[in-house]
């Protein structure tokens, strides 16, 4: 049934953000992040108005767990792969060959080679903590409850109840695709060309590899093989009369 | 294969002969790479497991993944076979680089102009036109061919994938290259296995390079096949022969000179 299958998704009210970047610290302690990266960020969107009426909106941003990976599509060794029990989009780092293909696919450029690792890496839900039934380390040290975490596919989680409570509700739409974002942006628009979203990018090396050299290579060795086959059918009909002895 | 004639006495003769072709370092290191080839070939199709790059089914590529137990293991399991064929291959090549390879390259490698008429002559037969090929030497055009193919390959694929076991050593400005060093990769090997689809059929299936095949485990050729398909190398091998025979006999002859007692010599004198 699908509703016994969870999504995890993450809502976040931008008013609630307040600057402080507690879970930027929070991230980096739970998952030993470097401190030349950050897997998490809080984009500070500039002043808006004329004094006295200012505002300024701060955006607690990080990976969107799509429904539909681009970072997934992309990735030759099926290192990402999106969890089938909750939807949390991981990076085996086994699997990693560390070719850097997912982070032009990722249209919100989520994704950073670790620099102590030499691999690719990302927000992965604290998976972790998820598995002790408890949320994300920035969810959790979030002091003005800007960011959420929960099943989407439950009705009484916390991030469903405050999407049915949410004034406005906003997804960031990737350029081109339909990525089917987890994060919700509650309460206050977000300007997604701020953010700066973009399309997906396939590298043109990546483009001949699939469109070229494959095919070409599966001709080549099809061609040769139907070629032998010819052969091997004439010889049986020949059979073998010389070197009979 | 030369059209020669030979009666079934003389036939008989030759196939009795044993000629021989391979040592017994280059065996083992021909089975040594057909096993590596075999494991890092069905490992590294199903790592081609992206749907925009897979090759072979979904259970394919399921099999392996659960066989190694996971994904990770799988490419860690390619990168450690992999490096050990890599190894073995150039430890084998540089310590028996003057003695084999240096030789091998001299002699048996570089292209005649009776090479160039083989592939014209190959070219008709395979058109089913009237064809007469050209004597060769311990390997032919077409074998030569495909050596390079190979040795190309080999140094191509060991390289790129070097760089790329060690890829996340790169600094990120670098990391660009492992985008077209996997497709290089992957034409290396293709370029390979197309080549291999001969190599196997010829060995395994073809009759009448039986001999060549069976030369591969006990390094022996028998001198019919020798003659009428190396025969350029079949010739060096009677002149190896002859040349050896002549000096056992003279040492023969100065053996018995000297045993002679200087009474005997001054009697006949």
């Amino acid at each position: 049934m699908a509703n016994q299958v969870k999504k995890y998704g993450f809502v976040i009210d931008p008013r609630r953000c307040i600057d402080c970047r507690a879970c930027l610290v929070a991230c980096r302690a739970e998952n030993n992040v470097p401190l030349d990266n950050t897997r998490i960020w809080v984009y500070d969107q500039g002043v808006v108005g004329e004094f006295p009426n200012l505002t300024q909106q701060f955006v607690p941003y990080n990976c969107m767990h799509c429904d539909n990976p681009p970072c997934v599509a992309a990735c030759p060794s099926q290192a990402t792969y999106k969890r089938k029990a909750d939807g949390i989009v991981v990076i085996d780092q086994d699997a990693c060959i560390g070719c850097g293909l997912c982070l032009p696919a990722c249209p919100y450029h989520v994704r950073f080679v670790n620099t102590q690792t030499g691999k690719a890496d990302k927000c992965d839900a604290c998976v972790q903590r998820v598995a002790q039934g408890e949320a994300p380390a920035c969810v959790a040290t979030c002091i003005g409850g800007s960011r959420l975490f929960g099943d989407l596919n439950d009705p009484l989680s916390e991030v469903s109840i405050a999407l049915a409570q949410a004034k406005t509700i906003k997804q960031l739409p990737a350029v081109g695709v339909d990525t089917g974002p987890n994060l919700y942006y509650i309460n206050d628009p977000v300007d997604e060309q701020q953010l700066a979203v973009t399309a997906p990018h396939m590298p043109a090396s990546e483009a001949i590899y699939q469109k070229l050299i494959i095919p070409g290579i599966l001709a080549a060795v099809g061609t040769m093989f139907l070629g032998q086959a010819v052969a091997f059918a004439k010889q049986l009909r020949k059979g073998e009369s010389e070197y009979d002895e | 294969m030369s059209d020669e004639i030979l009666s079934l006495a003389e036939r008989k003769r030759l196939r009795a002969k044993k000629i021989k072709k391979h040592g017994l370092a280059n065996i083992l290191t021909h089975w040594f790479n057909v096993a590596s080839w075999v494991i890092l070939l069905s490992t590294g199709l199903a790592l081609l497991a992206n749907p925009n790059l897979r090759i072979m089914p979904q259970g394919y590529i399921d099999f392996f993944s659960h066989l190694f137990g996971g994904v990770g293991q799988l490419v860690q399991a390619h990168k450690v076979f992999g490096l050990i064929w890599l190894f073995v291959i150039s430890y084998n090549v540089l310590l028996g680089f003057r003695r084999y390879f240096v030789p091998f390259a001299r002699k048996r490698m570089l292209l005649t102009s009776d090479d160039l008429s083989w592939f014209r002559e190959y070219g008709k037969k395979l058109l089913g036109l009237k064809y007469h090929l050209p004597p060769q030497d311990a390997y032919n055009a077409g074998q030569k061919a495909f050596g390079y193919v190979v040795i190309l390959g080999t140094v191509t694929i060991g390289l790129t994938g070097l760089i790329m076991t060690f890829a996340y050593l790169l600094p990120l400005e670098l990391r660009g290259i492992v985008q077209w060093l996997r497709p290089l990769h992957f034409l290396a090997v293709g370029g390979i296995v197309t080549g291999l689809v001969i190599h196997v059929y010829m060995a395994a299936f073809f009759p009448e390079e039986k001999s060549a095949f069976f030369s591969m485990f006990n390094g022996d050729v028998d001198a019919l096949y020798a003659r009428l398909h190396h025969k350029k190398w079949y010739e060096d091998k009677l002149k190896e022969e002859r040349a050896y025979e002549l000096k056992v006999r003279l040492e023969e002859l100065e053996a018995r000179e000297a045993e002679t007692p200087e009474t005997e010599k001054q009697a006949t004198a």
